[in-house]
């Protein structure tokens, strides 16, 4: 306590097993005061087993967590005053009224913010009256949102906040967390929307198959995969292990479905002209060819060979 | 105790606020007083040496008392628990026996609110006389209401899923309702149904409630009553701590 160096959220070797299946295989990390940290992963990969561990929900095997230097496995009350949850499905009594919501959750808490404040933040005064039953799903997500915050948490977890949610819906959802990452609240989410990812979070944990496989900020995990830039196309009537072969000193060349290549390249002009040179030459028919930065989904495909997104 | 009071309030607000609910608990059992009052008016049943009406009020109570206990209790919250509500309150400091409590208080508040309606308009419309201790009647509907309301605890304990629900729960509801000798005496009920009916809680809740309400009678005509309705308790209120999951 009152070290300036603690972190907020310290997780160390965290386990769990289903049987013979590893949903968590020893997952460590730590997120600083103030950051806004991502799980990223593909549905299953073990984003929200860590988090339910992490929350108290279910029991890890193995490993220890810390939360503002609290022992969260030994101390699960106190840690409950002091963290804001939002669950992937959040569903509340059909007849409460939202500011009723907002009351009752504040009455768990030793200390609660004003519920006129918690409207405010996550944009719902208009609706402050309605019932639950009645509100659209940009608007419930937005309650269970609001309903993470009413203790004014100094660990904020939100449990893939925008899954679901139209465009629209998911901007506004977008817009709150960067309001909450500006008054400098520390938040863990989890998602598989690499822009999500992108656009929040100052590092991402990338985790596949319950296992961390990449933690750092987005940009250093793109320039750390040498994925600067993605070349794309699509080759029809040849050998996709001559592709591969002949154009691999270029960068890493992966198949991503049927006929579609991604090169992963530092030089994409290059690439270019010598996949050109290469279909004239071998009579490759090539369609839809295309350049763009590389993303957090392109790190994912190239440590993996999988989409995020299946 | 801060949170119970808030808590009760909202458990309250809600029954008020669903309509399936107050149609259930309230206006259902009024129909039944209402419409056996108005068929039997003063019409004597010879075997019990009572009026229709007068067997049939106290009848009508244990059905309340379950409508309560069984059908909207357990059903309700099933359906809650799989919307995920009981899961996102546990990640709050907010503790599991005040959820359980404000749940008891407030169905037990109904069931004495149902209890008055019903023998109020026995009373006004149908001369129904209350000829029995009211501490002793309280003694026995407060029995009534933890021994339906440890079965819809057993069935919230062993029906995981909220479609399966309401058609279980109606299942239980009336067979304790037709076995238990509410609508009709017992007396013309074939003997292996009458073995069934002999060893349910809404029988002898029902004798137990005619004798206090009714014929006048004191506690130690009633033991074995009490005691059967107190075995139903004990087994379907200890298997349910036993299995139960808020998940």
């Amino acid at each position: 306590m009152g070290n300036k160096f603690a972190y907020s959220l310290e997780v160390k070797d965290l386990t769990k097993h289903y049987g013979s299946v590893k949903a968590v295989d020893g997952v460590s990390f730590s997120i600083e005061k103030g950051e806004i940290f991502g799980l990223l992963g593909p549905n299953g990969a073990g984003k929200t087993t860590t988090v339910e561990m992490i929350v108290g929900l279910r029991k890890p095997d193995n490993g220890s967590i810390n939360i503002c230097s609290i022992d969260a496995l030994s101390n699960l009350s106190a840690i409950k005053e002091v963290i804001g949850v939002q669950l992937q499905t959040t569903a509340l009594y059909n007849k409460i009224r939202v500011i009723e919501a907002i009351e009752l959750f504040g009455s768990y808490y030793k200390k609660s913010l004003p519920p006129s404040e918690i409207l405010e933040l996550v944009s719902l005064d208009e609706k402050k009256n309605a019932y639950y039953v009645t509100l659209s799903g940009g608007q419930k997500q937005r309650l269970a949102l609001g309903l993470a915050l009413v203790n004014d948490p100094s660990v904020l977890f939100l449990d893939e906040p925008t899954t679901g949610l139209d465009p629209q819906a998911r901007r506004n959802v977008w817009d709150i967390i960067e309001n909450l990452k500006k008054q400098g609240k520390t938040i863990i989410l989890t998602t598989h929307y690499m822009e999500e990812a992108e656009k929040l979070c100052k590092r991402v944990a990338i985790i596949d198959k319950g296992i961390i496989i990449a933690i750092d900020t987005p940009g250093d995990l793109i320039k750390a995969a040498g994925t600067d830039s993605t070349v794309e196309f699509e080759a029809t009537g040849f050998k996709e292990e001559l592709i591969i072969n002949e154009l691999s000193h270029l960068g890493k060349v992966i198949k991503t479905s049927e006929g579609k290549f991604t090169i992963y390249t530092k030089t994409p002009s290059r690439a270019l002209k010598e996949i050109s040179g290469f279909a004239e030459k071998n009579n490759v028919n090539i369609e839809n060819i295309n350049t763009r930065r590389a993303t957090l989904e392109d790190v994912f495909i190239s440590m993996t060979g999988r989409k995020l997104r299946d | 105790m801060k949170s119970l009071s808030k808590q009760l309030a909202m458990e309250n607000k809600l029954f008020l606020r669903n309509m399936d609910d107050l149609f259930w608990t309230i206006v259902f059992p009024l129909f039944f007083i209402l419409l056996y009052g108005f068929i039997y008016k003063d019409m004597m049943w010879e075997d019990y040496g009572m009026r229709a009406i007068d067997y049939i009020m106290p009848g009508i109570i244990v059905m309340a008392l379950m409508v309560t206990g069984i059908m909207s209790s357990a059903t309700g919250f099933i359906e809650d628990r799989q919307k995920g509500i009981y899961r996102r309150l546990s990640v709050t400091p907010l503790k599991k026996y005040v959820i359980i409590l404000s749940q008891i208080i407030n169905r037990y508040m109904i069931m004495l609110i149902q209890t008055f309606i019903i023998m109020i308009i026995g009373v006004l419309l149908f001369n129904v006389s209350i000829s029995g201790n009211y501490f002793l009647l309280l003694l026995v509907i407060t029995l009534g209401a933890v021994c339906f309301l440890s079965i819809g605890f057993f069935l919230v304990t062993f029906v995981k899923n909220a479609r399966a629900a309401t058609p279980v729960c109606m299942i239980v509801f009336f067979m304790l309702l037709f076995l238990g000798g509410i609508f009709f005496p017992l007396n013309i009920m074939p003997d292996f149904l009458r073995v069934i009916s002999n060893i349910l809680p809404s029988t002898q809740l029902n004798d137990a409630l005619r004798m206090v309400i009714i014929e006048g009678l004191g506690i130690s005509s009633m033991y074995k009553e009490l005691l059967i309705t107190g075995g139903w308790i004990i087994v379907t209120l200890g298997l349910s701590i036993k299995f139960f999951k808020w998940e």
